[in-house]
C-alpha cells in the first residue's frame, strides 16, 4: 500500500526541511522535528494495519515492504521511543549549535528503523540498515566535531564488518535459494545451519554487533556516552532492538521445528554469549565513575539477557526476550532522558562531581527511582515480570542450569549498580557547586513521566504487553502462546499473580505511612545532609564527606580474576598485528618503476609455467 | 464473604505471630550470649521494651523523603513476603496468599526492604551510611549465590517452583527434603549465615567498625520500626528454611484450635533449633573483611551448591 | 576567678555580693512532677524507657576506664536493658565520664543537641560536681551543670562499677517518677547555657539558629 511510502516520505521530507530551517531559525527547529515524527506516527498507528504487503520492482529486482505482527511489535518501540525522545530533546539541545544536522539525521535514523523493520526482503533490508548506520554514526560524532577518530571509529569498523558480513550472506542466499524475499528464504531453510552454515552464521554476526554481543560489544561503551542523551535514547532503547529484531528472524525456522537437534550447539554458544555479556557488562558498570558509562553498560548486561531468552527457543524464553525488550526501551529510555536531565541542569554526570541533587530534582529523582526499581526487576514495578519469565524459562524447559547461575548472580549485581546510580546523582552530600540547579524544564519532564508511569503500569498489568508479544510469537513461528492480563504462570502449573502482589503492597504501604507519618508529626525537626553525627564536630565549609571514589573497592578486589578478561584490549591488540601484517604488503607498493616491471615479467612467468592447469 | 473475612483476619493474625516471635527469638538471642559469655543477661522482652521506648521518642529527626520510606519499605518487604511463605500447612486461618506466589518472586522481594533501607541511608549524607551500604550489598552477591544454587537444585528435582508443593511433597512422603538432598541443605545453611547478618558477616552494621553502618542516622520511631522489620525479616526467613527442608510444620490430623496450636509449637521448635545455628556460630566467630565474606561464599558453599544441582539432576534421571 | 583566696573559685561572699546566679536552671533531683498522679499509658511508657537505655557510647574523660567493666561479663549492665549505641541520634544517655576540657565542651554540646528527647546526662566523678582534681586547671570546666543540665551525678574519682550501676538504678528511678529528660527545659533556657557555654569557649561557630 502507498501509505507505507508515504510514512517513509514523510521522516525523509521533515529531515531535509529540518535541515535547512535551522538556517532560517534556530528556535523552531526542534518543534518541527517533533511535529514531523509525531505526524509520521500518528499516520502509522491509524492507518497501517499488521499484514500489508507492498510489493514493487526496482532496477530488476523484487521489492517488497509490509508488516507482520512481529514488525508491528517492534514498530511500537521505535515510534513510541523516537517521539518521546524528540519531545524530550526540544529543551535538552536548546542552544546548542547545527541543530539541523542534529534533527536531519534524527529523523533519518528513525526513517531507517522503520524502514528495517517493515522490509521482507533483503535488499531493501540491508539499505535501509545502512541508512540507520550512517545517519547514527553521524550522530555519535556530534559532540566530537575534532575527534572524529577517537569517538566513532570504533562504532564504525564494527558495523562495517557486520554489514558486509551480512551483505555477503544475501548475496549467497540469492545464488542458492533464488530470492531476496526473506518468508521465500525461510521456507526453503536457508536458516536451518544445516547446509551452508554460514549464510545464518553471517547474519547473526551482522545482527548480534548491533545489539552488543560479546565479543563485539566494545564500541558500545564509548558510543553510548559520548553521543547526546536524547540520541541514546532510541539509539539505546530502539536500535539496539533491531540487532534483536534480526536474531529473531534468523531463528524463524528455529521456532516453527518441533525438535530442532541440529540447534544445540547454536543455542549453547549464543545463550552462553548472551551470559557472558551479561557478567561482563555489569561488572564493568559497577566501577564506573561516570552515570552515562554506567547506563551504557548497563544496556550491554540488559541486551545479554534478551539474547539468552531468544537462545533458549521455547514460549516462554522468547516471550521473556521480547518483554524484556519492549521493557528495556521504556526504562532505559528513561534513565538515559534523567541523565541528559540532569547533565543539562547540573553541567555534568560525573558522579564524583554531582551529588545529592534530590531536593532540587524531585520529579527527576521519582523518575529514576521507578526506572531503576524496574532495572533491578524488584516487584511491583514490570522489570521483575521479565526477570521471573526468564528464570522460569531456563529453570523447567532448557536444561542449561549453569546458566541461571550465572544470570542470577549478575542480576544481583545488577543491584549495585542500580544503587551506585541512585547515589551518586541523588543521594549522599549536597555539594557547594550545586546549589543552583533547578528542576528539569516541563517539556522534559512530561516523556520522563511517561515512561515512568508505563513501566508501573506494566508490573500489575503485564498482559498489555504480552498481548502484542503473543502475536508476534504466533508470526515467527509459535503457535498457541497463551497469556494472562494479570499472572504469570510457567509450565508446571505454578502462578503469580501480580494484581494481588501490588494490591498488598499499596495497601501495607497505606498503613504504614499513615502509621509512621502521624507519629509524632508536629515535634519533627528537618535537618540536612551537613547535619549528620561527625563525632560532636561541626563541618566547616570545605570539609567534605562526599563518598563517590572507589565506590564498590571490596567487591573489585573479591571478583578481582572477573576484571582481568578485557575484551577491549583483545580488540586493540589484534587491530595492531592485522597493522604490522598489512605493513608488510604496502612495502609491495615500492613506488619504483622497476620494481612494477619485475612484478609483471614475474606474472607472465608463472602464467606461462603453469598454463596446463589454468586453462585447461 | 466469609472467605475475604478469614483471609484478612488469617494476614494480621500471621502478622501478629511473625512480629511476636521475631522479637522474642531476638530477645533470646542477647540472652543466650550472655549466657555463653558467663553473664546474666537482659530478660527475654527485652526487645519489646527496646520498642517501645523507641517509639515513645517525643521529638524526632527527619532527613528527608527517602529517609521516611526506608522503614515503610523494609515493613512492606517483610508484610509481603510474609504472605507468600505457608506458615503452617493447609490451615485455614494461616494459609494467606500461598498458591499465588512462588519462589523466585519471594527471592526478589526480599530485596525490596533492602533497597528502601540503603536509599534512605543514602539520604542522609553520611558516608559511614553509605559505606556500610555498599558493604551489604556487596556481601548479598556473596551469599545469593550458592543459596540460589540450592533452589535451583530443589526446583529441579522436585518439579515445581512453589513452597506450598514442596511441603505437600514432604508431608505426603515423610521424607524431609533434608534427607533428599543434603547438599542443597548445606549450601542454603551457609549462605544462611550471610543472610542472618550475624558474625562472621556483620561487617555491614558493626557499631565499632563503621557506626552501626546504613542506621546510624536514624532514631526514634524509624530506629524502632527498622529494629521490628529486622526482628519480623529473621522469622520469615527461619520459617522459610524450616518449611523448605525440615518439613514445615501444621500436618497433624488434630481439627480445630487444638490442630493449630500444636502446629505452631511444631513450628516454633523447629524453627528455634535452625535458629541456634547462625546464633552459635555467631557467638564465636570474629568478623570477616568484605572481600573475604565474597570470596568464601563463593568457594564451598558453591561448590556444595553444585554438587546439589548435580545430585538433583542424578535423583532426576537425567544424568542418567 | 575569686579575688580574696588563691584557689579560683569564688567564695560564698563574692558570689552573694556579685549577685550572680550559678544555680542550675534544670535538674532532675528535687523535681516535682506536675501531674499527682500518672496515667495508665505514662506509667507504660517510662517503665519502657527505664528498662531500655542507650547509652552512646563516647568516652570524654578518664573516669571511661570504668565503663568497659561495667558494660561486661563481671559487672553485667546488660541486665538492665543498658546497651551501647554508636551515634547520638540513637541514644538515649549522654555519660559525662570525668573532667570535661572547654575544646570537649563544645562537641559535648552538640552531641546532647543532636540526641532526640527524652535524654538524661548521667555525670561522672567529682570533676563535674566541683572540678576535682582539676579544680585549678585553665583548661577544665569546674560544674557542669552550668552549660548541659544533669540528671544524675556519680561521685567517685572514679566511680567503682557498682557505683555506676546504683547511679543507673537512680536514673531509672527518676524516669519511673517522670522526673528525668532535661531536653525540653534546655530548649527553654536555651540563652541562658549559651550565655555560659559562651564564655567558656573560646572559638565559638555554632550556628545561629538551634536545630539539630
Amino acid at each position: 500500500m502507498e501509505i507505507l511510502t508515504s510514512i517513509l516520505l514523510i521522516f525523509l521530507i521533515g529531515a531535509i526541511i529540518t535541515y535547512f530551517i535551522d538556517g532560517i531559525s534556530r528556535k523552531i527547529t526542534g518543534i518541527t522535528a517533533f511535529i514531523f515524527s509525531l505526524i509520521g506516527a500518528v499516520v502509522f498507528f491509524a492507518k497501517v494495519q499488521s499484514g500489508d504487503t507492498l510489493k514493487f520492482q526496482l532496477g530488476g529486482i523484487d521489492l517488497q515492504w509490509g508488516l507482520n505482527d512481529y514488525s508491528y511489535y517492534f514498530v511500537y518501540i521505535i515510534l513510541g521511543l523516537g517521539v518521546l525522545a524528540l519531545l524530550y530533546s526540544i529543551k535538552y539541545m536548546e542552544g546548542k549549535a547545527r541543530l539541523g544536522y542534529f534533527y536531519g539525521s534524527f529523523l533519518l535514523t528513525l526513517l531507517g528503523m522503520l524502514g528495517v523493520v517493515i522490509s521482507q526482503d533483503f535488499v531493501s533490508l540491508f539499505i535501509f540498515w545502512e541508512i540507520m548506520t550512517w545517519a547514527s554514526f553521524l550522530l555519535i560524532i556530534y559532540n566530537a566535531y575534532y575527534k572524529v577518530k577517537t569517538k566513532g571509529i570504533k562504532y564504525m569498523i564494527f558495523s562495517a564488518i557486520g554489514a558486509y558480513a551480512m551483505l555477503t550472506a544475501i548475496v549467497f542466499i540469492k545464488e542458492h535459494y533464488g530470492t531476496f524475499i526473506i518468508s521465500e528464504a525461510i521456507e526453503k531453510g536457508a536458516f536451518n545451519f544445516e547446509q551452508y552454515i554460514y549464510i545464518p552464521v553471517f547474519l547473526l554476526l551482522g545482527f548480534g554487533i548491533k545489539a552488543a554481543v560479546m565479543p563485539f560489544h566494545v564500541w558500545a561503551p564509548a558510543a553510548y556516552s559520548k553521543s547526546p542523551m536524547s540520541f541514546t535514547t532510541v539509539f539505546s532503547g530502539a536500535m539496539s532492538k533491531m540487532g534483536v529484531f534480526g536474531i529473531g528472524l534468523v531463528f524463524t525456522s528455529f521456532y516453527l521445528n518441533a525438535n530442532p537437534e541440529n540447534f544445540y550447539w547454536v543455542k549453547l554458544i549464543l545463550g552462553w554469549l548472551g551470559g557472558i555479556t551479561a557478567v561482563m557488562g555489569t561488572i564493568y558498570a559497577l566501577i564506573q565513575v561516570d552515570a552515562k558509562k554506567l547506563l551504557a553498560y548497563s544496556s550491554i548486561a540488559q541486551l545479554g539477557y534478551i539474547v539468552v531468552g531468544l537462545s533458549t527457543g521455547t514460549k516462554l524464553g522468547v516471550m521473556a526476550a521480547l518483554y524484556l525488550a519492549v521493557l528495556h526501551a521504556i526504562f532505559k529510555g528513561a534513565l538515559f532522558m534523567v541523565a541528559g536531565a540532569v547533565e543539562r541542569q547540573a553541567g555534568t554526570t560525573d558522579m564524583t562531581k554531582v551529588s545529592g541533587l534530590i531536593r532540587k530534582m524531585p520529579w527527576t529523582f521519582f523518575v529514576a527511582l521507578i526506572s531503576i526499581i524496574a532495572l533491578a526487576g524488584i516487584p511491583p514495578i514490570g522489570g521483575f515480570v521479565g526477570k521471573w519469565l526468564l528464570y522460569e524459562a531456563l529453570i523447567t524447559e532448557s536444561n542449561n542450569y549453569i546458566l541461571v547461575i550465572v544470570i542470577f548472580f549478575s542480576s544481583t549485581a545488577a543491584f549495585l549498580y542500580s544503587y551506585r546510580f541512585l547515589f551518586g546523582l541523588f543521594l549522599g552530600q549536597e555539594e557547594k557547586e550545586t546549589e543552583n540547579v533547578k528542576e528539569a524544564p516541563v517539556t522534559m519532564l512530561i516523556p520522563m513521566l511517561i515512561l515512568g508511569v508505563l513501566a508501573l503500569v506494566t508490573g500489575s498489568y503485564p498482559g498489555l504487553v504480552f498481548e502484542p508479544a503473543a502475536k508476534a510469537m504466533q508470526a515467527i513461528g509459535f503457535t498457541d502462546v497463551s497469556w494472562q492480563m494479570s499472572s504469570l504462570t510457567n509450565i508446571w502449573g505454578n502462578t503469580t499473580n501480580l494484581f494481588l502482589i501490588s494490591m498488598l503492597i499499596f495497601a501495607v504501604f497505606i498503613i504504614a505511612f499513615i502509621f509512621l507519618t502521624l507519629k509524632g508529626l508536629k515535634k519533627t525537626r528537618y535537618v540536612g545532609t551537613k547535619e549528620i553525627s561527625t563525632s560532636g564536630e561541626l563541618p566547616k565549609e570545605w570539609e567534605n564527606f562526599t563518598f563517590q571514589h572507589d565506590f564498590f573497592k571490596p567487591f573489585e578486589r573479591a571478583a578481582a580474576p572477573l576484571y582481568r578478561m578485557n575484551m577491549n584490549k583483545i580488540w586493540k591488540d589484534l587491530g595492531k598485528n592485522l597493522e604490522a601484517f598489512f605493513g608488510f604488503f604496502r612495502k609491495l607498493y615500492t613506488g619504483n618503476g622497476q620494481t612494477y616491471a619485475l612484478y609483471v615479467v614475474i606474472f607472465l612467468v608463472l602464467l606461462l609455467l603453469f598454463k596446463d592447469v589454468i586453462f585447461s | 464473604m466469609n472467605e475475604i473475612i478469614i483471609k484478612i483476619g488469617g494476614a494480621f493474625l500471621t502478622a501478629i505471630l511473625a512480629f511476636t516471635v521475631g522479637m522474642f527469638y531476638a530477645g533470646l538471642r542477647r540472652k543466650i550470649t550472655a549466657r555463653v559469655q558467663n553473664r546474666v543477661g537482659p530478660p527475654i522482652y527485652q526487645n519489646f521494651l527496646d520498642l517501645l521506648k523507641l517509639q515513645s521518642k517525643s521529638t524526632n529527626v527527619a532527613h528527608g523523603f527517602m529517609g521516611h520510606m526506608a522503614p515503610i519499605w523494609i515493613i512492606i518487604a517483610a508484610m509481603t513476603v510474609l504472605m507468600f511463605i505457608p506458615v503452617l500447612q493447609n490451615n485455614l486461618w494461616f494459609d494467606n496468599l500461598t498458591l499465588k506466589g512462588d519462589l523466585i518472586f519471594l527471592l526478589y522481594m526480599m530485596v525490596f526492604g533492602s533497597l528502601g533501607m540503603a536509599l534512605g541511608a543514602g539520604q542522609t549524607g553520611n558516608p559511614n551510611s553509605a559505606i556500610g551500604v555498599t558493604r551489604g550489598l556487596s556481601q548479598m552477591v556473596g551469599f545469593e549465590i550458592p543459596f540460589v544454587m540450592a533452589l535451583v537444585a530443589l526446583m529441579l528435582q522436585f518439579k515445581t517452583t512453589s513452597i506450598a508443593d514442596l511441603m505437600h511433597f514432604q508431608s505426603s512422603t515423610g521424607h524431609w527434603i533434608i534427607l533428599e538432598n543434603p547438599f542443597a541443605f548445606l549450601a542454603a545453611l551457609l549462605s544462611s549465615l550471610g543472610m542472618f547478618r550475624y558474625s562472621p558477616f556483620d561487617i555491614v552494621g558493626a557499631p565499632a567498625e563503621l557506626a552501626s553502618g546504613p542506621m546510624s542516622e536514624f532514631g526514634g520511631k524509624y530506629l524502632g520500626t527498622m529494629m521490628t522489620g529486622g526482628a519480623v525479616f529473621a522469622f520469615i526467613k527461619l520459617v522459610l528454611f524450616v518449611d523448605l527442608f525440615l518439613g514445615g510444620a501444621g500436618n497433624n490430623s488434630v481439627e480445630g484450635i487444638v490442630g493449630t496450636g500444636l502446629g505452631l509449637l511444631e513450628l516454633l521448635i523447629k524453627t528455634f533449633l535452625f535458629y541456634m545455628i547462625p546464633v552459635f556460630i555467631g557467638l564465636v566467630s570474629p568478623r570477616f573483611r568484605t572481600e573475604q565474606a565474597i570470596q568464601f561464599f563463593w568457594k564451598w558453599p558453591s561448590f556444595f551448591g553444585l554438587i546439589a544441582i548435580g545430585w538433583a539432576l542424578y535423583k532426576n534421571g537425567a544424568l542418567g | 576567678m575569686s579575688k580574696t583566696n588563691n584557689i579560683g573559685i569564688p567564695t560564698v561572699e563574692e558570689i552573694k555580693q556579685a549577685q550572680i546566679d550559678f544555680s542550675p536552671r534544670c535538674t532532675s533531683a528535687g523535681r516535682v512532677n506536675d501531674k499527682e498522679t500518672q496515667k495508665m499509658v505514662d506509667y507504660i511508657l517510662n517503665f519502657a524507657r527505664k528498662h531500655s537505655l542507650f547509652v552512646l557510647a563516647y568516652g570524654t574523660g578518664c573516669g571511661a576506664i570504668e565503663i568497659p567493666a561495667t558494660m561486661t561479663s563481671r559487672y553485667d549492665a546488660e541486665r538492665f536493658g543498658i546497651r551501647g549505641a554508636a551515634t547520638p541520634r540513637q541514644a538515649d544517655i549522654l555519660l559525662i565520664t570525668g573532667y570535661l576540657s572547654t575544646k570537649t565542651l563544645k562537641r559535648v554540646i552538640r552531641v546532647y543537641e543532636q540526641m532526640q528527647d527524652p535524654k538524661y546526662v548521667i555525670a561522672f566523678g567529682s570533676c563535674t560536681i566541683n572540678g576535682g582534681m582539676y579544680f585549678d586547671s585553665y583548661n577544665t570546666i569546674k560544674a557542669l551543670d552550668r552549660y548541659l543540665p544533669v540528671d544524675v551525678y556519680i561521685a567517685g574519682c572514679m566511680p567503682r562499677p557498682e557505683s555506676v550501676i546504683r547511679g543507673f538504678v537512680k536514673l531509672q528511678e527518676l524516669i519511673q517518677k517522670g522526673n528525668a529528660g532535661n531536653g525540653e527545659c534546655y530548649r527553654e533556657n536555651l540563652e541562658w547555657y549559651r550565655e555560659n557555654q559562651q564564655k567558656v569557649i573560646k572559638n565559638w561557630d555554632f550556628p545561629e539558629n538551634y536545630n539539630w
